[in-house]
Protein backbone atom coordinates (compact mmCIF):
# COMPACT_ATOMS: atom_id res chain seq x y z
CA UNK A 1 0.00 0.00 0.00
CA UNK A 2 1.23 3.54 -0.91
CA UNK A 3 2.78 5.56 1.74
CA UNK A 4 1.06 8.81 2.71
CA UNK A 5 3.02 12.01 2.85
CA UNK A 6 1.74 15.55 3.92
CA UNK A 7 3.57 18.33 2.58
CA UNK A 8 3.75 21.74 3.72
CA UNK A 9 5.23 25.12 2.25
CA UNK A 10 3.57 28.23 1.71
CA UNK A 11 5.11 28.57 -1.77
CA UNK A 12 2.44 27.19 -4.33
CA UNK A 13 4.96 26.38 -6.44
CA UNK A 14 6.97 24.10 -3.78
CA UNK A 15 3.99 22.15 -2.87
CA UNK A 16 3.46 21.33 -6.92
CA UNK A 17 6.95 20.49 -7.32
CA UNK A 18 6.76 18.27 -4.01
CA UNK A 19 2.99 16.85 -5.09
CA UNK A 20 4.33 15.75 -8.78
CA UNK A 21 7.70 14.34 -7.70
CA UNK A 22 5.97 12.11 -4.70
CA UNK A 23 3.02 11.30 -6.89
CA UNK A 24 5.54 10.37 -9.59
CA UNK A 25 7.32 8.11 -7.08
CA UNK A 26 3.94 6.35 -6.19
CA UNK A 27 3.07 8.46 -2.60
CA UNK A 28 -0.18 9.82 -1.83
CA UNK A 29 0.46 13.56 -1.09
CA UNK A 30 -1.04 15.38 1.69
CA UNK A 31 -1.02 19.74 1.23
CA UNK A 32 -1.18 22.53 3.42
CA UNK A 33 0.46 25.47 3.09
CA UNK A 34 1.41 26.61 6.09
CA UNK A 35 1.91 25.10 10.26
CA UNK A 36 -1.33 26.22 11.19
CA UNK A 37 -3.47 24.48 8.76
CA UNK A 38 -1.17 21.25 8.56
CA UNK A 39 -1.50 20.71 12.92
CA UNK A 40 -5.38 21.76 11.79
CA UNK A 41 -5.39 18.57 9.68
CA UNK A 42 -3.20 16.69 11.88
CA UNK A 43 -5.53 16.98 14.55
CA UNK A 44 -8.35 15.93 12.71
CA UNK A 45 -6.89 13.05 12.29
CA UNK A 46 -5.18 13.21 9.38
CA UNK A 47 -2.69 10.19 10.00
CA UNK A 48 0.22 10.39 7.23
CA UNK A 49 3.86 8.34 7.12
CA UNK A 50 6.15 11.05 6.78
CA UNK A 51 5.78 15.06 6.81
CA UNK A 52 7.82 17.29 4.84
CA UNK A 53 7.47 20.89 6.03
CA UNK A 54 9.13 24.26 5.50
CA UNK A 55 10.71 26.14 8.21
CA UNK A 56 9.85 30.04 7.67
CA UNK A 57 5.86 30.09 6.65
CA UNK A 58 3.25 32.69 7.99
CA UNK A 59 0.91 32.08 10.73
CA UNK A 60 2.74 28.76 12.21
CA UNK A 61 6.08 27.93 10.79
CA UNK A 62 8.06 24.32 11.01
CA UNK A 63 9.22 24.27 13.93
CA UNK A 64 6.15 25.14 16.12
CA UNK A 65 4.29 22.59 13.55
CA UNK A 66 7.26 20.15 14.89
CA UNK A 67 7.13 20.51 18.43
CA UNK A 68 3.10 20.76 17.88
CA UNK A 69 2.92 17.78 15.92
CA UNK A 70 4.90 15.53 18.40
CA UNK A 71 2.96 16.50 21.00
CA UNK A 72 -0.08 14.57 19.36
CA UNK A 73 -1.36 11.30 19.83
CA UNK A 74 0.24 9.23 17.01
CA UNK A 75 2.96 11.24 16.02
CA UNK A 76 5.21 10.75 18.41
CA UNK A 77 7.39 8.78 16.10
CA UNK A 78 6.52 9.73 12.08
CA UNK A 79 9.54 11.16 10.33
CA UNK A 80 9.60 14.86 9.79
CA UNK A 81 12.03 16.17 7.26
CA UNK A 82 12.61 19.97 7.79
CA UNK A 83 13.02 20.95 3.53
CA UNK A 84 14.00 25.09 3.84
CA UNK A 85 16.67 27.24 2.30
CA UNK A 86 17.09 28.43 6.08
CA UNK A 87 20.56 27.08 7.48
CA UNK A 88 21.02 28.88 11.08
CA UNK A 89 22.54 26.52 12.75
CA UNK A 90 20.69 27.97 15.74
CA UNK A 91 17.38 26.42 14.27
CA UNK A 92 18.32 23.20 13.05
CA UNK A 93 19.13 22.86 16.86
CA UNK A 94 15.93 24.03 18.11
CA UNK A 95 13.91 21.82 15.27
CA UNK A 96 16.58 18.86 16.26
CA UNK A 97 15.57 19.57 19.56
CA UNK A 98 11.73 19.74 18.84
CA UNK A 99 11.97 16.14 17.43
CA UNK A 100 12.89 16.89 13.77
CA UNK A 101 14.09 13.94 12.03
CA UNK A 102 16.33 15.64 9.18
CA UNK A 103 17.09 18.88 7.52
CA UNK A 104 16.96 19.42 4.08
CA UNK A 105 18.21 22.06 1.77
CA UNK A 106 15.95 23.33 -1.51
CA UNK A 107 15.82 22.38 -3.92
CA UNK A 108 15.40 18.68 -4.38
CA UNK A 109 15.20 16.57 -7.01
CA UNK A 110 12.51 13.91 -7.78
CA UNK A 111 15.83 11.38 -6.89
CA UNK A 112 17.30 12.55 -4.20
CA UNK A 113 14.00 13.08 -2.75
CA UNK A 114 12.90 9.08 -3.05
CA UNK A 115 16.04 8.42 -2.26
CA UNK A 116 16.25 10.15 1.44
CA UNK A 117 12.25 8.83 2.10
CA UNK A 118 13.75 5.38 1.64
CA UNK A 119 16.51 6.06 4.61
CA UNK A 120 13.67 7.56 6.41
CA UNK A 121 10.93 5.39 5.74
CA UNK A 122 11.63 1.88 5.80
CA UNK A 123 9.78 -0.20 3.37
CA UNK A 124 8.51 3.05 1.19
CA UNK B 1 20.12 81.79 -3.42
CA UNK B 2 16.13 80.86 -3.84
CA UNK B 3 15.47 77.82 -1.98
CA UNK B 4 15.07 75.35 -4.30
CA UNK B 5 19.08 76.12 -5.45
CA UNK B 6 19.84 75.44 -1.90
CA UNK B 7 22.22 71.98 -1.46
CA UNK B 8 19.68 70.91 1.39
CA UNK B 9 16.46 70.91 -0.86
CA UNK B 10 18.48 69.12 -3.66
CA UNK B 11 19.49 66.72 -1.58
CA UNK B 12 15.43 66.13 -0.32
CA UNK B 13 14.42 66.13 -3.82
CA UNK B 14 16.85 63.25 -4.83
CA UNK B 15 16.11 61.48 -2.20
CA UNK B 16 12.31 61.96 -2.75
CA UNK B 17 12.78 60.77 -6.32
CA UNK B 18 15.15 57.49 -5.09
CA UNK B 19 12.49 56.71 -2.91
CA UNK B 20 9.63 56.93 -5.95
CA UNK B 21 12.31 54.66 -8.11
CA UNK B 22 12.28 52.22 -5.32
CA UNK B 23 8.56 51.81 -5.27
CA UNK B 24 8.88 51.30 -8.92
CA UNK B 25 11.43 48.56 -8.62
CA UNK B 26 9.51 46.80 -5.59
CA UNK B 27 6.07 47.25 -7.54
CA UNK B 28 8.30 45.25 -10.79
CA UNK B 29 10.10 42.91 -8.33
CA UNK B 30 6.34 41.73 -6.97
CA UNK B 31 5.20 41.49 -10.72
CA UNK B 32 8.64 39.26 -11.35
CA UNK B 33 7.34 37.21 -8.24
CA UNK B 34 3.91 36.60 -9.72
CA UNK B 35 5.22 35.72 -13.21
CA UNK B 36 7.86 33.61 -12.52
CA UNK B 37 5.43 31.57 -10.10
CA UNK B 38 3.14 31.32 -13.05
CA UNK B 39 5.49 30.35 -15.22
CA UNK B 40 7.08 27.54 -13.12
CA UNK B 41 3.29 26.47 -12.20
CA UNK B 42 2.77 26.51 -15.84
CA UNK B 43 6.15 24.33 -16.40
CA UNK B 44 5.10 21.83 -13.71
CA UNK B 45 1.99 21.05 -15.14
CA UNK B 46 3.92 21.27 -18.89
CA UNK B 47 6.22 18.20 -17.19
CA UNK B 48 3.48 16.28 -15.33
CA UNK B 49 1.39 15.85 -18.78
CA UNK B 50 5.38 15.02 -20.58
CA UNK B 51 5.57 12.37 -17.55
CA UNK B 52 2.05 10.90 -17.92
CA UNK B 53 2.60 10.65 -21.82
CA UNK B 54 6.07 8.97 -21.07
CA UNK B 55 3.83 6.27 -18.66
CA UNK B 56 1.48 6.06 -21.15
CA UNK B 57 3.54 5.12 -24.04
CA UNK B 58 5.78 2.92 -21.66
CA UNK B 59 2.17 1.01 -20.68
CA UNK B 60 1.10 0.38 -24.53
CA UNK B 61 4.56 -0.77 -25.02
CA UNK B 62 4.77 -3.27 -22.01
CA UNK B 63 1.68 -4.63 -23.53
CA UNK B 64 2.64 -5.00 -26.88
CA UNK B 65 5.58 -6.40 -25.48
CA UNK B 66 4.05 -9.14 -23.78
CA UNK B 67 1.39 -9.62 -26.67
CA UNK B 68 4.02 -10.27 -29.01
CA UNK B 69 5.71 -12.22 -26.46
CA UNK B 70 2.78 -14.22 -26.54
CA UNK B 71 2.30 -14.28 -30.22
CA UNK B 72 5.91 -15.14 -30.45
CA UNK B 73 5.02 -18.44 -28.24
CA UNK B 74 2.46 -19.52 -30.67
CA UNK B 75 4.27 -18.64 -33.73
CA UNK B 76 7.04 -21.02 -32.24
CA UNK B 77 4.80 -23.96 -31.25
CA UNK B 78 3.23 -23.75 -34.57
CA UNK B 79 6.74 -23.46 -36.28
CA UNK B 80 7.95 -26.45 -34.32
CA UNK B 81 5.06 -28.48 -35.12
CA UNK B 82 5.09 -27.75 -38.98
CA UNK B 83 8.92 -28.61 -38.64
CA UNK B 84 7.86 -31.61 -36.70
CA UNK B 85 5.80 -32.48 -40.38
CA UNK B 86 8.38 -31.27 -42.25
CA UNK B 87 10.62 -33.66 -40.60
CA UNK B 88 8.22 -36.54 -40.79
CA UNK B 89 7.68 -35.56 -44.95
CA UNK B 90 11.49 -35.62 -45.29
CA UNK B 91 12.01 -39.06 -43.70
CA UNK B 92 9.02 -40.42 -45.98
CA UNK B 93 11.61 -41.52 -49.20
CA UNK B 94 13.55 -43.89 -46.93
CA UNK B 95 10.12 -44.90 -45.56
CA UNK B 96 8.61 -45.36 -49.39
CA UNK B 97 12.02 -47.56 -49.74
CA UNK B 98 11.12 -49.67 -47.17
CA UNK B 99 7.23 -50.04 -48.54
CA UNK B 100 8.67 -50.77 -52.01
CA UNK B 101 10.93 -53.59 -50.82
CA UNK B 102 7.86 -55.01 -49.06
CA UNK B 103 5.15 -54.76 -52.04
CA UNK B 104 8.16 -56.48 -54.15
CA UNK B 105 8.40 -59.05 -51.96
CA UNK B 106 4.77 -59.54 -52.13
CA UNK B 107 4.95 -59.83 -55.86
CA UNK B 108 8.56 -61.99 -55.56
CA UNK B 109 5.94 -64.36 -53.06
CA UNK B 110 2.61 -64.24 -55.80
CA UNK B 111 5.53 -65.24 -58.40
CA UNK B 112 6.29 -68.15 -55.96
CA UNK B 113 2.36 -69.09 -56.03
CA UNK B 114 1.88 -68.58 -59.91
CA UNK B 115 4.39 -71.05 -60.05
CA UNK B 116 2.85 -73.37 -57.49
CA UNK B 117 -0.35 -73.31 -60.00
CA UNK B 118 1.79 -74.81 -62.72
CA UNK B 119 2.17 -78.12 -60.48
CA UNK B 120 -1.32 -78.03 -59.44
CA UNK B 121 -2.12 -78.13 -63.32
CA UNK B 122 0.36 -80.66 -63.94
CA UNK B 123 -0.95 -82.59 -61.07
CA UNK B 124 -4.41 -82.38 -61.95
CA UNK B 125 -3.30 -83.53 -65.70
CA UNK B 126 -1.77 -86.52 -64.56
CA UNK B 127 -4.91 -87.52 -62.31
CA UNK B 128 -6.86 -86.87 -65.46
CA UNK B 129 -4.71 -89.46 -67.52
CA UNK B 130 -4.95 -91.69 -64.97
CA UNK B 131 -8.68 -91.29 -64.59
CA UNK B 132 -8.83 -92.63 -67.76
CA UNK B 133 -6.84 -95.71 -67.85
CA UNK B 134 -8.60 -96.30 -65.08
CA UNK B 135 -12.02 -95.99 -66.51
CA UNK B 136 -10.55 -98.21 -69.53
CA UNK B 137 -9.19 -101.11 -67.01
CA UNK B 138 -12.66 -100.68 -66.02
CA UNK B 139 -14.40 -101.66 -68.80
CA UNK B 140 -11.85 -104.80 -70.04
CA UNK B 141 -13.37 -106.22 -66.24
CA UNK B 142 -16.76 -105.84 -67.52
CA UNK B 143 -19.90 -105.74 -64.68
CA UNK B 144 -16.69 -106.67 -62.06
CA UNK B 145 -15.27 -103.21 -63.02
CA UNK B 146 -18.58 -101.45 -62.84
CA UNK B 147 -17.44 -100.15 -59.44
CA UNK B 148 -14.04 -99.02 -60.30
CA UNK B 149 -15.59 -97.35 -63.51
CA UNK B 150 -17.27 -94.78 -61.31
CA UNK B 151 -14.31 -93.96 -58.97
CA UNK B 152 -12.08 -93.71 -62.24
CA UNK B 153 -15.07 -91.37 -63.46
CA UNK B 154 -15.18 -89.16 -60.13
CA UNK B 155 -11.41 -88.93 -60.22
CA UNK B 156 -11.73 -87.39 -63.97
CA UNK B 157 -14.27 -84.73 -62.60
CA UNK B 158 -12.32 -84.13 -60.09
CA UNK B 159 -8.60 -83.80 -61.81
CA UNK B 160 -10.93 -81.60 -64.24
CA UNK B 161 -11.79 -79.12 -60.87
CA UNK B 162 -8.45 -78.99 -59.10
CA UNK B 163 -7.22 -77.65 -62.88
CA UNK B 164 -10.03 -75.30 -64.02
CA UNK B 165 -9.31 -74.06 -60.29
CA UNK B 166 -5.55 -74.06 -60.22
CA UNK B 167 -6.19 -71.59 -63.85
CA UNK B 168 -8.48 -69.43 -61.69
CA UNK B 169 -5.98 -69.07 -59.00
CA UNK B 170 -3.25 -68.49 -61.91
CA UNK B 171 -5.58 -65.51 -63.32
CA UNK B 172 -6.34 -63.91 -60.00
CA UNK B 173 -2.75 -63.70 -58.83
CA UNK B 174 -1.73 -62.30 -62.43
CA UNK B 175 -4.28 -59.92 -61.90
CA UNK B 176 -2.96 -59.19 -58.38
CA UNK B 177 0.62 -58.92 -59.45
CA UNK B 178 -0.42 -56.55 -62.48
CA UNK B 179 -2.61 -54.51 -59.90
CA UNK B 180 0.45 -53.93 -57.53
CA UNK B 181 2.89 -53.40 -60.22
CA UNK B 182 1.34 -50.94 -61.74
CA UNK B 183 0.36 -48.87 -58.74
CA UNK B 184 3.87 -49.02 -56.88
CA UNK B 185 5.22 -47.73 -60.65
CA UNK B 186 2.34 -44.97 -60.41
CA UNK B 187 3.51 -44.49 -56.68
CA UNK B 188 6.84 -44.26 -57.06
CA UNK B 189 7.05 -41.78 -60.28
CA UNK B 190 4.65 -39.91 -58.01
CA UNK B 191 5.98 -39.52 -55.25
CA UNK B 192 9.81 -38.35 -56.81
CA UNK B 193 7.54 -35.26 -57.63
CA UNK B 194 5.78 -34.86 -54.31
CA UNK B 195 9.16 -35.52 -52.58
CA UNK B 196 11.00 -32.57 -54.42
CA UNK B 197 8.19 -30.40 -53.33
CA UNK B 198 8.35 -31.58 -49.71
CA UNK B 199 12.24 -30.60 -49.72
CA UNK B 200 11.52 -27.09 -51.03
CA UNK B 201 8.44 -26.81 -48.15
CA UNK B 202 10.39 -27.98 -44.93
CA UNK B 203 13.61 -25.71 -46.19
CA UNK B 204 11.02 -22.48 -46.88
CA UNK B 205 9.82 -23.71 -43.35
CA UNK B 206 13.11 -23.78 -41.62
CA UNK B 207 13.73 -20.17 -43.66
CA UNK B 208 10.54 -18.64 -42.11
CA UNK B 209 11.43 -19.85 -38.63
CA UNK B 210 14.62 -18.31 -39.07
CA UNK B 211 13.06 -15.20 -40.19
CA UNK B 212 10.63 -15.18 -37.21
CA UNK B 213 13.57 -15.33 -34.46
CA UNK B 214 15.28 -12.40 -36.47
CA UNK B 215 12.28 -10.16 -36.16
CA UNK B 216 11.60 -11.23 -32.50
CA UNK B 217 15.13 -10.13 -32.23
CA UNK B 218 14.73 -7.03 -34.13
CA UNK B 219 11.63 -5.88 -32.07
CA UNK B 220 13.10 -6.83 -28.29
CA UNK B 221 16.33 -4.53 -29.06
CA UNK B 222 14.21 -1.59 -30.32
CA UNK B 223 11.73 -2.09 -27.41
CA UNK B 224 14.60 -2.12 -25.23
CA UNK B 225 15.94 0.77 -26.67
CA UNK B 226 12.57 2.64 -26.45
CA UNK B 227 11.92 1.86 -22.87
CA UNK B 228 15.49 3.03 -21.56
CA UNK B 229 14.65 6.47 -23.24
CA UNK B 230 11.19 6.52 -21.56
CA UNK B 231 13.31 5.26 -18.09
CA UNK B 232 15.39 8.33 -18.84
CA UNK B 233 13.03 10.51 -19.73
CA UNK B 234 11.25 9.89 -16.11
CA UNK B 235 14.68 10.63 -14.72
CA UNK B 236 14.85 14.04 -16.06
CA UNK B 237 11.43 15.23 -14.95
CA UNK B 238 12.01 14.31 -11.51
CA UNK B 239 15.34 16.17 -12.27
CA UNK B 240 13.27 19.20 -13.50
CA UNK B 241 10.73 19.12 -10.86
CA UNK B 242 13.59 19.64 -8.19
CA UNK B 243 15.10 22.10 -10.67
CA UNK B 244 11.41 24.12 -11.01
CA UNK B 245 11.74 24.68 -6.92
CA UNK B 246 14.49 27.31 -7.72
CA UNK B 247 11.78 30.02 -8.48
CA UNK B 248 11.18 29.38 -4.24
CA UNK B 249 14.37 30.00 -3.57
CA UNK B 250 14.84 33.29 -5.46
CA UNK B 251 11.56 34.46 -4.68
CA UNK B 252 12.59 34.33 -0.94
CA UNK B 253 15.45 36.24 -2.06
CA UNK B 254 13.57 39.10 -3.40
CA UNK B 255 11.52 38.76 -0.82
CA UNK B 256 14.53 39.40 1.51
CA UNK B 257 15.56 42.07 -0.62
CA UNK B 258 12.50 43.70 -0.85
CA UNK B 259 12.44 44.18 3.40
CA UNK B 260 15.78 45.42 3.11
CA UNK B 261 15.09 48.24 1.04
CA UNK B 262 11.66 48.87 3.03
CA UNK B 263 14.04 49.33 5.99
CA UNK B 264 16.31 51.32 3.92
CA UNK B 265 13.28 53.27 2.37
CA UNK B 266 12.12 54.03 5.87
CA UNK B 267 14.89 55.58 7.19
CA UNK B 268 15.43 57.65 4.24
CA UNK B 269 11.89 58.99 5.05
CA UNK B 270 12.64 59.36 8.39
CA UNK B 271 15.28 61.97 7.30
CA UNK B 272 12.99 63.19 4.19
CA UNK B 273 10.54 64.14 7.17
CA UNK B 274 13.13 66.13 9.07
CA UNK B 275 13.47 67.68 6.04
CA UNK B 276 17.66 67.49 6.78
CA UNK B 277 16.60 70.11 8.91
CA UNK B 278 17.73 67.90 12.18
CA UNK B 279 21.14 67.42 12.43
CA UNK B 280 20.93 64.08 14.44
CA UNK B 281 18.48 62.60 11.98
CA UNK B 282 21.46 63.14 9.20
CA UNK B 283 24.08 62.08 12.04
CA UNK B 284 22.11 58.93 12.66
CA UNK B 285 21.96 57.76 8.81
CA UNK B 286 24.56 56.02 8.05
CA UNK B 287 24.34 54.19 11.83
CA UNK B 288 21.15 53.42 10.77
CA UNK B 289 22.33 51.85 7.22
CA UNK B 290 25.48 50.11 8.92
CA UNK B 291 22.55 48.08 11.11
CA UNK B 292 20.43 47.53 7.94
CA UNK B 293 23.21 46.41 6.21
CA UNK B 294 24.83 43.80 8.94
CA UNK B 295 21.06 42.21 9.26
CA UNK B 296 20.61 41.90 5.97
CA UNK B 297 24.00 40.33 4.99
CA UNK B 298 23.93 38.14 8.30
CA UNK B 299 20.08 37.04 7.25
CA UNK B 300 21.25 36.17 3.37
CA UNK B 301 23.75 34.09 5.14
CA UNK B 302 21.24 31.96 7.36
CA UNK B 303 20.14 31.38 3.81
CA UNK B 304 21.10 28.69 1.48
CA UNK B 305 20.44 26.42 -1.52
CA UNK B 306 21.27 22.94 -1.93
CA UNK B 307 23.64 23.79 -5.13
CA UNK B 308 25.32 26.11 -3.78
CA UNK B 309 27.47 24.46 -0.63
CA UNK B 310 30.34 25.84 0.82
CA UNK B 311 32.87 23.58 2.67
CA UNK B 312 31.99 25.77 6.32
CA UNK B 313 27.89 25.18 4.76
CA UNK B 314 25.70 22.65 6.71
CA UNK B 315 25.19 19.56 4.78
CA UNK B 316 22.54 19.74 1.67
CA UNK B 317 20.57 16.81 4.38
CA UNK B 318 21.47 16.11 8.03
CA UNK B 319 19.82 13.12 9.18
CA UNK B 320 19.15 13.98 13.18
Amino acid sequence: MAKTIMIVDDSSTMLMSLRNSLEIAGFNVLEANDGSVALRNLQAGAKPDLIITDINMPNMGGIELIGKARALPGLRFIPILALTTESQQGKRDEAKKLGATGWLLKPVSGADLSKIIKQVLPGA
Amino acid sequence: MSESQEPGFAAQESVEVLLRLEQAIDSSLSSVIVDTETSAQSIIQHVRRLHDSASTLASYLDGTSLKTGDLGKEIDESVIFIVNIGEFIEQLPAKMERDLAAVQAVVAEINTLSELTSDVRAISLQSHILGINAAIEAARAGTAGSAFKVVADEMRMLAGNSGAMAVRINAGLSRAKQIVESGLQSTIAESSLQLAEVTKAAASIHKLRDNLNDMSQYYKTRFAVVIKHNEDLVKDIAAALGQIQYQDVVRQCIERIRAVSGRRNDALCALLGSSGEDPGAVAELPLQLELILGDYVAEENNHGHSERQTSGAPLKLELF
